[in-house]
């Protein structure tokens, strides 16, 4: 359709500006100008021809597509009849719709409303029947049907009965309402003190029967305060009973040094199991976060008990007596304190158990309610009971007094372990260093199993202080008395020991040695082992305390180790150094400068090597029996770093034969194999550059050397720069300096 | 060491009468925040926060002590391994100020470090040997940097103890004083920076006066000034 439309346009446009117009037709005067235009003139004829012959090639399809237009005209007429039709019956049903849901909704309204009536009259009429129930139920003494009728009543939609009581029966509401709350407070009053009365009789039965009843009538606190009241009592009465054994003496001699600690384990136990016993009742008739309530009065008297134990405990023991000669170091002598202070870790370590237990349970009845329901409130309030109460601050105090005490045992001991010191010949060590270990990992040992972190680091500070000061003066005056051999020994022990300490601490039965490097893994062992014994409730940070205070342990154990490492190098400098460099200049004395003859007498009469072994040998000897294997091996290391350096100085210094290249590589393959056999370190690569040089002085020519260089090297790397190896081949006498100079090295 | 991501570590330790605000100093620095109702600190609490000082990474280990009297024996313990030492008292309680003769008492006690004296031996070889060891063992022991803190300014009209005073103690005692509101914020980012850049400076002067890689090393105990230094 578009093309017909737009051809007359196109046709009009082309007459019109393609064709040249007739004027300039008119006024071309020329031959060639008007062949020109003819030219052009006959070419657009021939276009304008092509073009008429397509249209009209295009005028059977226009005429399909007419026919095919005029055939759709009256099926659009039908189309739009259905159309109409359709909207019509659409209309109608939507209004039938809208007619339909406002009856439904009406229908609704009513039904709720009669829904609300039906409740009303079952309310009024569960009023009437309370109202006779109560009454009737009071009469029995059925208290639990009283309090359900009661319950019934209170659990009444209080605007339903407020509005009963405009209704025409006003009257007859208002008398049962009346009646029904004289019932409430008459039966509130008589549960109280029927509770009273069964818990005056200790009647657990009728306890628990009227316990179970508060909470039908609101009393949800009350009845808790009262419970927990009954209970207090039978607590504080077992404990009283308890104690008074605990103090009276008899009680069999292996559990009297821990009587406290057994006393206040009965109390703690008593009280968790009564927590377990009841809990299923405050859960069922309190419902889920009342045990928190309960626990907060039974907490009272276990603070009040548990009070009383400690107050004889401390008593008994002369607890704050032995603190105050620790103070004041009155005493050579260290008072009795082992057992005490052991009890003191058994007791917070119960107090700690006990507490842990106590926030499982809190939480885990917050959480039956509702997991959301946990409140930071709720969580603020268990953590003030649990981390702030009395029991808390006795056994705060308790560990105040036994970390002094724990420190001033440590001290002192190591104090007699070393003065009580005795160092016997052929031991490698003194007592000493394993006394003190001994001491000081059983301080902390001791103060790990008290479950207190806090009483744990500082217990692992003072240690540390200990072995950083206390220990250190000791290896002074080991120094000052001249046993540097025994010293190093005792500081090697020391650096093992620390970290056996940490390792060991717990880990009885376990114990692996592990070498002076592996403090790392040793601190993680013991990490390990405290977050075991510390599962419940060790938080990060906590970890992290103790941690940091580890690493100070590992830090001192670094330090002991340096200054062994430090002590060996002082003593290869100054022991060894000064024997061995003469025995390794006597090489210069020996010519290497040497013909067949010389050759073949050195064969048989070493000039060199034998008696430097010799030597060796008897220097060594005296170390070997001094020294732990560990530290020996070390040694021998350092010196045989010593005398290849020595050596390699000395060799520089000679010259050479061909002859005397191979004596020297013989005497060099000898110093090697027997300094293999004495260290368990592989010497080789220390002797690397000297096993070159003397594959260098062995060369048959100088150009030889090329076999062994650069692509040529093979498996072997060398140690020596271009510039060694020329200066290694100047030592041969036969060897012309212009050959050693022409080498492309 | 020298995996971990930061070039210097060190130990504050804050200490201090119950109440004065050590916590609230801490969670202040470290948190940004004024906790409100949380309660007195039981034994210690551990807070690490590691900051930029010119560049360098610096990390900070804070132990939040409890005052009370019964932690006592427990805050004790990390006076020996702390680099530095916070005393804060609370400028509207006399009595807070009034117990720092206290406790620079027990910081004595226990911070005290062992001064190495250099032994005198017969045998030259053996002497020698001494030295050496002694060196390493001199090389133990560290500075303790002491700072004297006056919390709680924000409550200027209940103050009881004067500036003047506090200053004249700590200047006596050889002490930095800086006056802080752990509510208001005020100073306490200063004086935690401060103090990171003093630590540096006398982590650097020691290693410059031993020449020595020895991790902390230090002198005899001196307590220092904490002068003035800029941060970045
Ligand atoms: N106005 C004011 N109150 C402060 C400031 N710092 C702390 N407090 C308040 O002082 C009280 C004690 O603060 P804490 O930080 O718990 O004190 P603490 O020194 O840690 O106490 P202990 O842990 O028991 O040793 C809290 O009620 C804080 O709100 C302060 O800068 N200004
Ligand atoms: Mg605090």
């Amino acid at each position: 359709m578009a093309d017909s439309g737009s051809v007359p346009a196109r046709r009009c446009g082309s007459g019109s500006v393609s064709s040249v117009s007739m004027d300039t037709i008119s006024a071309l005067t020329e031959l060639e100008d008007l062949e020109n235009i003819y030219q052009q003139l006959c070419s657009e004829e021939k276009e304008v021809e092509a073009e008429l012959d397509r249209l009209v090639g295009q005028e059977s399809t226009i005429h399909t597509k007419m026919l095919a237009l005029q055939r759709m005209g009256p099926k659009l007429q039908l189309i739009e009849g259905d159309a109409s039709q359709l909207s019509g019956m659409i209309t109608f049903t939507c209004s039938l719709a809208e007619n339909v849901s406002r009856k439904v909704r009406q229908l609704d309204l009513a039904k709720t409303r009669l829904y609300n009536v039906i409740q009303r009259a079952d309310d009024i009429l569960d009023l009437k029947f309370c109202t006779d129930g109560v009454q009737t139920a009071l009469r029995n003494e059925d208290y639990e049907q009283a309090a359900a009728h009661i319950h019934r009543y209170l659990s009444l939609d209080q605007s339903v009965i407020e509005l009963s009581r405009q209704g025409e029966e006003s009257s007859s509401v208002d008398a049962s309402l009346v009646l029904l709350q004289e019932a409430e407070q008459k039966l509130k009053v008589i549960v109280s003190e029927k509770l009273d009365e069964a818990v005056a009789a200790v009647d657990l039965a009728q306890v628990e029967r009227f316990f179970k009843i508060f909470p039908l009538l609101g009393l949800h606190q009350q009845g808790l305060a009262r419970f927990g009241q009954y209970l207090c009592t039978q607590l504080a009465a077992k404990a009283e009973e308890n104690l008074i054994l605990a103090t009276g003496g008899d009680v069999g001699d292996k559990r009297a040094p821990l009587i406290f600690a057994d006393t206040l384990t009965l109390l703690l136990e008593g009280i968790a199991r009564v927590i377990e016993t009841h809990q299923p009742i405050v859960e069922t008739y309190y419902g889920p976060g009342h045990l928190y309530t309960l626990i907060r009065h039974l907490q009272e008297e276990c603070d009040k008990q548990a009070q009383k134990i400690v107050d004889k405990f401390i008593q008994q023991r002369g607890y704050h007596n032995k603190f105050q000669i620790v103070q004041n170091s009155m005493l050579k002598t260290i008072p009795e304190l082992d057992p005490v202070l052991t009890e003191v870790t058994i007791m917070n370590a119960r107090a700690e158990l006990y507490l842990r237990f106590l926030r499982r349970r809190i939480l885990a009845d917050f959480e039956v309610g509702d997991i959301q329901s946990i409140t930071k409130e709720h969580q603020q309030n268990v953590e003030k009971l649990l981390k702030h109460c009395q029991l808390s601050r006795t056994m705060q105090e308790l560990i105040g007094y036994y970390i002094p005490m724990e420190e001033y045992y440590m001290r002192e001991s190591v104090n007699k372990a070393v003065t009580m010191d005795t160092y016997e010949k052929g031991q490698l060590t003194s007592s000493m260093v394993d006394d003190c270990f001994y001491i000081v990992k059983k301080c902390i040992s001791r103060a790990l199993s008290s479950s207190s972190i806090d009483c744990l680091c500082a217990m692992i500070n003072h240690a540390n202080s200990v072995l950083e000061s206390d220990f250190r003066e000791v290896l002074y005056n080991k120094l000052r008395q001249g046993f540097p051999a025994t010293t190093l020994q005792d500081i090697q022990r020391g650096v093992s020991s620390a970290v056996s300490l940490m390792q060991s601490s717990l880990q009885q039965g376990k114990f692996n040695t592990l070498g002076i490097e592996s403090t790392e893994n040793a601190k993680t062992a013991f990490l390990n082992d405290c977050a075991k014994l510390f599962t419940q409730g060790t938080s990060s940070v906590e970890q992290a305390k103790i941690e940091s205070c580890l690493s100070d342990l590992v830090n001192t154990s670094t330090k002991f180790k340096d200054l062994l490492q430090e002590g060996l190098t002082e003593l290869n400098t100054t022991a060894i150094k000064p024997q061995v460099k003469p025995w390794i200049s006597s090489f210069l004395s020996i010519s290497h400068n040497i013909e067949e003859e010389e050759f073949n007498d050195y064969e048989a009469n070493d000039p060199w090597v034998q008696q430097l072994i010799v030597n060796l040998e008897q220097l060594m000897c005296e170390f070997k029996v001094a020294l732990s294997p560990v530290i020996y091996d070390t040694l021998t290391s350092l010196m045989t770093s010593l005398i290849s350096i020595e050596l390699e100085k000395t060799v520089l210094k000679c010259s050479f034969s061909r002859l005397g290249g191979l004596q020297f590589d013989k005497e060099l393959r000898s110093l090697v194999a027997y300094l293999t056999t004495v260290t368990t370190w592989t010497i080789r690569d220390k002797f690397a550059r000297l096993t070159q040089m003397a594959t260098i002085l062995n060369l048959e020519r100088v150009t030889e050397i090329l076999d062994y260089w650069g692509p040529n090297s093979g498996p072997l790397t060398w140690r020596l720069t271009p510039a060694e190896v020329r200066q290694v081949l100047a030592l041969r006498i036969d060897f012309r300096s212009e050959d050693i100079k022409r080498l492309r090295l | 060491m020298s995996m971990e991501d930061y070039d210097y570590l060190f130990k504050i330790v804050l200490i201090g009468n119950a109440g004065v605000g050590k916590t609230c100093l801490v969670r202040r620095f470290t948190q940004g925040l004024f906790p409100p109702g949380q309660g007195a600190t039981i034994g210690v609490d551990f807070m690490i926060k590691t900051v930029e000082i010119k560049g360098e990474k610096v990390k900070l280990q804070i132990w939040d002590t409890a005052g009370q009297e019964r932690f006592r024996s427990i805050t004790q313990s990390y006076y020996r391994s702390a680099n530095a030492l916070i005393l804060t008292y609370d400028i509207t309680c006399e009595d807070s100020f009034r117990c720092l003769p206290e406790w620079l008492r027990e910081i004595e006690q226990y911070a005290n470090n062992q001064v190495v004296t250099i032994l005198v031996g017969e045998n030259i070889r053996h002497n020698f040997f001494l030295l050496v060891i002694s060196c390493a063992l001199y090389v133990w022991s560290r500075n303790l940097i002491l700072v004297l803190v006056g919390n709680k300014i924000d409550l200027a009209d209940k103050r009881e103890v004067h500036r003047q005073r506090a200053e004249d103690f700590a200047e006596a005692q050889s002490m930095l004083y800086l006056e802080t509101s752990a509510k208001e914020s005020d100073n306490v980012e200063k004086l935690f920076l401060d103090l990171a850049c003093e630590l540096i400076r006398e982590a650097k002067q020691n290693k410059l006066d031993n020449n020595d890689t020895a991790p902390m090393p230090g002198e005899g105990k001196t307590i220092s000034y904490l002068s003035c230094c800029n941060v970045n």
